[in-house]
């Protein structure tokens, strides 16, 4: 390691640096199960001037100390890809190498391409030989599709010699849940017949659907919105943003209302006894009214141009 | 058909035969109300609410009930017209925003040249040089409405301009919606409720942010298909005529032929006859109706050129495929058992009816995955899998009313509507009648869309206000009835109490949990009053009430009353205001107010335009991002690149390479595609938000897609990950074509201040980018629209940087032949 | 000119006799000076000292023996300017005022290369002092020896200074798409002045050669020692030895038309005016000097070698520079651009898909004797292209027997619609660039341009027909058994 270091370090004559050089490499990358842990000198072995192979590197910062949690997500999948490039063929594997730096290793290295971000993903193309490309510029992987590995895998093989055998592991104990629960289905339905065929259970779904849908529950999981804002505010004053807590709030003010109206259209026509039934009127109106003006005092929160106020 | 029994069981606590034949006096006693005025709704109609005097003859009263029901219906018709004005008196009588303008200008054509012209009619300015071959990319149904109406007046020598007809259509269509919606909720509970409901579209904020006057869209008119369409199949479900499963069918096709949208028609109608025939509801009615619908409509839907084959390949269409022939097998399935009668033939029957249909959407599944049958298309596919448009299909991901809808829009948009909607659908399963699971059903599947796509709030809005007018008018037809019931003795009323209670204890225990998940002090009332839910669920579950209902007291009457009151009222003030001050703003002319409070118009686009159209060749190319494609065909008559018909991603991608490169890599593509201007929309003086800076990044992303090598989103960023267009901001930010535009001599505006951007607060560098391919034209007041000529190559061979250096430098001409020198031999 | 045109528009509006006298002796006038030799104007503009104006009496009078206007204007004078208003006050300017250093503010090489733009046409004249030319040159990519070093050459052995040198134009030097433009000349011209390299530019072309024995040399503080001057031309700061017929001592070059993108002025020909330009090593080539000096050559005769005298070929060689320059020679233009189906006459709005296109194109080019355009039939290698982004179509565009200067094909338009471009996009090196775009949109057929009948789709035809039979005969019997029926019902 050290004398590969010193020789890179001293560019001599680097068509043979890179020889073996590259021998070294494929050690490394054989020992590191298709990934090569980069220190400094390395990184300058494994990114010489002159290569004649590609190579794709994952700028990390797996430390815990570094609290970077794309880092920890991303990891596993970038090993993934890496290990499913070792299943190629000798000639080719050789020609590409996976690389992972983290920043406590190196940190020399993220100040000198003045990185300030981590994970990043970049590849170097070949200087030298049949596939070598004329800008020597690393084009930099994009994370807009996620962390998963299937396009981090897709990106990659543009770049490697072949495209990446890489197939998303089958899941099995999802499958297994799946058969399990379709079979205890089959097996109980004649226990559970009734219940499925009450229309008040039924009822209850689709209630709880629409009021959860209605909340803007769809929005936060598209845009993945926090539960909550970073100060413990539980409510996002714009109109078009939105915190996970809000969907419980408001579902559960329109579920009370809804309620209060149920109550009086099917429930107080049916009291046996006038007291009770005046009170009962009076006590859902009063609901009613309340958490309405509560509603009203939740959009005004959000919408600072609205006119208009109840009770509150 | 053993499990249909027993659901029927559950849910009717009678034998199967029985219902159906109780569900078909239902029917009967229906029909007979309402047939008559189905041909012409207002001239009768059953009474409901107040209790009549002896001695007036009921005709008298049905007249005078119908008289005052077509005078409301009047009333509502001219709400829903006249709040639909704001924009023309605000503004003046404009074609709004961007789709609008294609429709605008295609109906031009139509009205001018004929329908088979229109047909024909090959668009080479659009797209350019690929061109669009208009009629069969586009739902005619809009243009052909307007023409027709053009064509009408006209033959009645009233000289209406075309623009004005498109301008009005939306409101004038908002009266149908409002009629077909009365007809609809009809059906569901009665006239009075339709009455409710009609209001409630009438003037409710979420369906009028699509038909404010000017707003000419497919919108305008696809709500009133989308309802009458399915008034008409509950129509014809609830009497199996074939006349009114032929007429949805029509009501269809026009959908079709009007709006993309008309997968949802397709989509519902199958769920609803499915679910249907999963409770056991199968009958000679839902057979008739549906396959009626389902054969005319999918054939006349076919005629549509736009649509052609897809009814038979696409899979948003398969649904009805299958559960077509799931029909067929089960109405065949039910004559066979209606011939035979040995239970294990029957069971046997059972059995392979299930299997073969197993059998279908396994194949089905099979096809759609080998991909035999075409995979679903992206904005169907988008509304599934959520992450899936960004990942995949950034233009779709990049249009706005695609983005995912916050719970203030439902708000905003439906008001109190929207918690009455679930007490509505609470209704509707207390005595679940077909239409009812329509209902049910639609309101599941609408609030699903609507979360995930604003402008699908469209599609939710006409069923929250038909099940929120069914709960309010339900309430009101209780608090108003002046009849008292009599007070009953304690002990028979506990008794029938209790023993309800001991009989059903577990849907109490059910409706109780329902309570429960509501809310806490909704669980807590649950709870106290047990007994009186049990009662209602018993009742409810009986056809006719187990006692009488009713109000004891004037003042408990009078409390609901002037609290729902409020809650109109209220909903009405909501209404106007939203309408008012949100939807009536045609985003061609900005309005802002001066500091003195009065409005402040800005009419950067149309200034713009209007110099292209004065300014420029006849046959110039335009070369902007497609959010103005339509724009500028229907405003400048100029051709455009890429419009908002995103039918082509990679000539799109193409712009977002032009837009996003420096400028010698984007002069290249320039040329090729003989563009003569580039427009860019900049916010950065006024901090208008909407500029295409802020857009940047999709074309960057969009353009990725293609060439994912030579544009990447991350050189956009500073190290930082930030997005910047100040001194800090990355090289190929600063270099690209659009910024260099955007910030074009942005820095002079200000002297020696500095230069602020208005919209992203940021300080732009003092020495601002420099021309050299392509040379300002034109700048609006307030530097809204820019207007850029690319410049013809050099005419001594020279790349236009170097020649602008010659150009320029007068001074330093001496130095310059040394340095050529070395060139040689 | 323009004067004598208003002059006879009134004439004709006008009644009065006298006038329409007057004016008809004035429009004669006119048109017996208008009559020149060029394709794009008369009036000549020669930037050159007063006082050298007697050097170039004999190019001066042949050019006005050619019907040019010749205004003679020294590098200092403030007038006549070269361009007023924006527009070019003459259509030719020659610049002999090479060894003057500095030069009136509006002769710059700006101005210069506005002029071009303008539509101008310049013959340059460089000088062995860096002015301002020497800085013009780069930009159209000629590449000159430092300053102060001129073309030397000791053979053949003479008696004049090894930098006045007699130079052969030989015609083999010309390649065959190019337009030769000394083909005239037979004598040697002499030459006095700096060489120049040509970097790979299309629109440049050597017009003469420098000798292949000479070379660029400063040989003035060196007198005679030509291994010196060889040896501190080596050295000169590593820029290489300018030697060899490489170099070139006339070269011209044409503008490029810009645009073509068929919009607006874009459209056909366009509206860019084509100007060309000479770049002369030195203005003695034009000079009375040079012209009547004698070129002795020795000659191998079978009595040992003889001395014989042989006129220059300066005058024929500088009437045939300026005649290029001033585009007598090698002008071509397009007259006629026609489109249509086959069978038919008129160009329609928009051709369908699969069209059978004829398009045809008239060439004419310009002849100074009689300095009228004729048809020209003699381009062998025109072709046409049917372009939308990228060439669908590029075939070759033959001359049409027995008509002459008509150019026609027909081609089959592609299966694909769109907005294409029909492109005539012909440049050779000496000839005027023939650049020609016209758009027309190729739209799919018509809803009933489709076949009616398919024979393959019979199967549906059978489906529908044998539908419709069967609801019939069903329906038939449906109402033929209606009484059974309704007796069933009646038992049940």
């Amino acid at each position: 390691m050290k004398l590969f270091a010193f020789v890179s370090f001293l560019a001599i004559p680097l068509a043979f640096a890179a020889k073996d050089g590259k021998d070294k490499l494929i050690s490394l990358a054989a020992s590191g199960n298709g990934v090569i842990r980069l220190d400094a000198s390395t990184f300058d072995l494994l990114t010489a001037p002159n290569r004649d192979w590609s190579v794709a590197i994952q700028f990390t910062a797996l430390d815990p100390r570094r609290r970077c949690t794309p880092c920890k997500e991303f990891d596993p999948s970038w090993n993934a890809v890496a290990k499913a490039w070792t299943t190629v063929s000798a000639e080719q594997r050789d020609n590409h190498f996976f690389a992972t730096l983290d920043f406590d290793e190196a940190p020399t290295v993220f100040q000198k391409l003045n990185l300030a971000s981590a994970p990043l993903v970049w590849v170097y193309p070949p200087t030298e030989g049949p596939r070598a490309s004329t800008r020597n510029l690393p084009s930099k992987y994009d994370f807009s599709t996620g962390y998963e590995a299937g396009p981090l895998s897709i990106h990659l093989s543009n770049h490697t010699p072949v495209p990446i055998p890489y197939k998303a592991p089958i899941d099995w104990a999802r499958w297994l849940t799946v058969v399990a629960g379709l079979l205890s289905f089959a097996l109980t339905l004649r226990f559970i017949a009734p219940v499925l065929q009450s229309r008040w259970l039924w009822g209850a779904v689709t209630i709880i659907t629409s009021l959860t849908m209605n909340g803007g529950f769809m929005f936060t999981r598209i845009r993945g919105s926090p539960y909550t804002g970073h100060d413990g505010a539980w409510i996002s004053p714009g109109t078009q943003t939105q915190f996970g807590q809000e969907v419980q709030v408001v579902a559960a003010v329109y579920g009370t209302l809804a309620f209060s109206f149920v109550m009086l259209t099917m429930i107080v026509p049916y009291q046996s006894s006038p007291a009770r039934q005046r009170v009962q009127v009076y006590l859902w109106s009063g609901v009613i009214m309340l958490v309405y003006s509560v509603l009203v005092t939740l959009f005004r929160v959000k919408n600072r141009g609205y006119p208009f106020k109840l009770l509150l | 058909m053993a499990i249909h029994t027993q659901v029927w069981r559950a849910v009717y606590g009678k034998s199967a035969d029985a219902i159906e034949k109780s569900v078909e006096n239902v029917d009967e006693s229906i029909r007979a109300i309402i047939c008559i005025p189905r041909l012409f709704p207002f001239t009768f109609g059953h009474v409901d609410g107040l209790p009549l005097s002896n001695n007036v003859s009921p005709t008298t009263v049905a007249n005078t009930a119908s008289l005052l029901r077509i005078v409301a219906f009047g009333l509502i018709s001219a709400a829903a017209i006249a709040s639909r004005l704001f924009a023309v008196i605000n503004f003046e009588s404009i074609i709004h925003e961007f789709d609008p303008w294609f429709n605008y200008r295609a109906t031009r054509v139509l009205a001018a040249k004929g329908f088979y012209e229109f047909w024909n009619w090959f668009d080479p300015t659009a797209w350019y040089p690929l061109g669009r071959v208009v009629g069969g990319t586009v739902y005619p149904g809009l243009m052909a409405t307007s023409g027709v109406i053009y064509n009408f007046l006209h033959y009645f020598n009233l000289p209406v301009d075309i623009r004005n007809i498109c301008v009005l259509l939306a409101p004038g269509f908002s009266a149908l919606t409002a009629w077909a919606t009365y007809m609809f909720t009809t059906e569901m509970k009665d006239s009075s409720a339709g009455l409710l409901a009609a209001a409630f579209i009438g003037i409710v904020p979420g369906y009028i942010s699509r038909s404010v006057a000017g707003s000419y869209d497919n919108e305008a008119i696809a709500i009133f298909l989308l309802m009458i369409t399915f008034y008409l199949w509950i129509a014809a479900l609830k009497q199996g005529s074939a006349l009114y499963g032929t007429l949805a069918a029509v009501f269809y096709f026009y959908m079709v032929a009007a709006w993309g949208g008309y997968a949802f028609i397709t989509n519902m109608i199958p769920v609803h006859a499915l679910v249907l025939l999963l409770m056991g509801r199968f009958s000679g009615r839902l057979y008739v109706a549906y396959c009626s619908w389902y054969a005319i409509g999918t054939l006349s839907s076919m005629q549509v050129p736009f649509v052609g084959f897809q009814p038979v390949r696409t899979s948003e269409h398969m649904g009805a495929l299958g559960v077509f022939g799931l029909l067929q097998i089960v109405a065949f399935a039910s004559l066979v058992r209606s011939h035979l009668s040995s239970k294990q033939f029957q069971d046997l029957l059972t059995v392979s009816v299930i299997s073969m249909g197993l059998l279908g959407a396994g194949a089905f599944i099979v096809m759609t995955y080998k991909g035999w049958i075409a995979p679903w298309t992206g904005r169907f596919y988008s509304l599934w899998d959520t992450g899936y448009a960004k990942k995949y299909i950034p233009i779709i991901a990049s249009v706005s009313e695609h983005q995912p809808t916050a719970w203030p829009s439902f708000f905003m948009d439906l008001q109190f509507l929207i918690f009455l909607f679930p007490a509505g659908v609470v209704l509707c399963f207390r005595d679940l009648r077909d239409e009812h699971v329509f209902v049910i059903i639609y309101a599941v599947v609408a609030s699903y869309f609507a979360g995930v796509m604003v402008r699908l709030m469209l599609t939710l809005t006409p069923v929250v206000c038909v099940s929120a007018a069914v709960a309010l008018s339900t309430l009101l037809d209780i608090y108003v009835d002046v009849a008292e019931p009599a007070v009953p003795e304690n002990e028979n009323s506990s008794a029938n109490g209790t023993g309800a209670a001991t009989a059903d204890a577990k849907k109490a225990k059910k409706n109780a949990a329902v309570g429960s998940q509501a809310g806490p002090n909704a669980a807590a009332a649950a709870s106290s009053t047990l007994s009186d839910i049990v009662n209602a669920a018993k009742s409810s579950s009986k056809s006719s009430p187990s006692k009488q209902k009713g109000i004891w007291g004037a003042d408990a009457r009078l409390v609901i009353i002037l609290n729902a009151i409020g809650m109109l009222v209220y909903f009405v003030f909501h209404c106007t205001w939203v309408t008012a001050n949100a939807y009536s703003s045609p985003s061609v002319v900005l309005a802002s107010s001066n500091p003195d409070g009065s409005q402040h118009l800005i009419d950067d686009y149309r200034e713009a335009y209007y110099w292209l159209r004065m300014n420029t060749p006849q046959d110039a190319v335009v070369m902007s991002w497609w959010d103005y494609g339509y724009q500028i065909a229907g405003m400048a008559d100029r051709g455009t690149l890429v419009d908002n018909n995103t039918w082509n991603n990679t000539h799109i991608a193409t712009v977002g390479k032009a837009m996003s490169s420096p400028e010698e890599i984007a002069y290249p593509i320039l040329r090729q595609h003989d563009v003569d201007y580039v427009l860019v929309i900049f916010g950065g003086l006024l901090g208008y938000s909407g500029d295409d800076i802020n857009k940047f990044l999709w074309m960057v992303r969009i353009a990725q897609g293609v060439w994912p090598d030579e544009i990447q989103e991350p050189n956009y960023f500073t190290p930082t990950g930030e997005y910047r267009v100040d001194e800090r901001a990355s090289d190929a930010m600063k270099n690209s074509l659009m910024y260099k535009m955007s910030y074009y001599r942005f820095a002079e505006l200000y002297g020696n201040g500095n230069a602020i951007d208005r919209v992203r607060n940021q300080n732009i560098p003092k020495i601002g980018p420099t021309l050299d391919y392509v040379e300002e034209a034109f700048t609006s007041e307030n530097w809204i629209v820019r207007i850029f000529k690319v410049r013809k190559e050099d005419p001594l061979g020279r790349d236009l940087k170097s020649a602008n250096a010659f150009a320029q430098g007068k001074k330093r001409k001496r130095s310059k032949p040394v340095s050529r020198r070395r060139a040689v031999v | 000119m323009r004067a004598t045109r208003s002059l006879s528009g009134t004439t004709v509006s006008s009644i009065f006799t006298l006038l329409l006298v007057l004016c008809i002796t004035l429009a004669f006038g006119s048109s017996a000076t208008a009559k020149s030799a060029s394709s794009t104007g008369d009036s000549v503009l020669v930037i050159l000292d007063s006082a050298k104006k007697v050097d170039y009496s004999i190019f001066l009078q042949g050019l006005e023996a050619k019907g040019y206007t010749v205004t003679v204007r020294s590098p200092r004078d403030e007038s006549p300017l070269l361009i007023e208003d924006g527009l070019p006050n003459f259509s030719h300017v020659v610049f002999l005022a090479s060894d003057t250093k500095n030069f009136a503010k509006d002769i710059s090489p700006q101005t210069l290369v506005e002029l071009l733009t303008l539509g101008t046409n310049l013959v340059l004249t460089l000088g062995l002092k860096q002015n301002l030319l020497t800085s013009l040159a780069p930009e159209f990519s000629l590449l000159l020896p430092p300053p102060a070093t001129p073309l030397v050459s000791f053979f053949p052995e003479r008696s004049d200074s090894p930098s006045v040198i007699p130079i052969a134009f030989d015609t083999k030097s010309v390649p065959n798409d190019t337009f030769s433009v000394l083909s005239q000349v037979e004598n040697k011209i002499w030459f006095s002045g700096t060489p120049f390299a040509l970097s790979a530019n299309p629109l440049l072309f050597p017009i003469l050669h420098a000798p292949a024995e000479s070379f660029a040399a400063d040989l003035s503080d060196s007198p005679g020692l030509v291994a010196d001057a060889l040896a501190d031309a080596a050295e000169k700061g590593g820029e290489g030895f300018w030697a060899g017929s490489t170099l070139s001592v006339v070269a011209g070059f044409q503008t490029l038309i810009g645009g073509g993108t068929g919009h607006g002025n874009d459209a056909g020909p366009g509206e860019d005016k084509q100007s060309r330009v000479v770049w002369v090593g030195g203005p003695s080539l034009f000079s009375d000097e040079f012209a009547t000096k004698k070129v002795v050559e020795k000659v191998e005769t079978e009595r040992g070698k003889s001395v014989v005298e042989k006129p220059s070929g300066n005058e024929q060689a500088a009437m045939d520079i300026a005649g290029w320059a001033f585009q007598e020679h090698g002008v071509l233009r397009i007259d006629e651009v026609k489109h249509h189906k086959v069978n038919q006459t008129d160009a329609p709005e928009t051709y369908t898909t699969n069209d059978e296109i004829v398009y045809t194109v008239k060439i004419s080019s310009f002849n100074p004797t009689t300095g009228k355009w004729e048809r020209y039939s003699d381009l062998k290698d025109l072709q046409l292209e049917f372009t939308m982004l990228d060439p669908h179509v590029r075939t070759a565009l033959p001359a049409v027997r027995g008509q002459k200067g008509v150019y026609s094909t027909t081609f089959r338009a592609p299966d694909r619609h769109g907005v294409f471009k029909f492109v005539i996009n012909y440049k050779r090196k000496g000839f005027s660039h023939l650049l020609h775009t016209l758009i027309v949109p190729v739209v799919p057929p018509r809803h009933d341009g489709y076949p009616r009948f398919l024979s393959a789709a019979w199967p549906y035809y059978i489906g529908a027909i044998s539908t419709s039979v069967g609801f019939l005969l069903f329906s038939a019997i449906y109402l033929a058994g209606e009484v059974k029926e309704e007796k069933k019902s009646k038992k049940e």
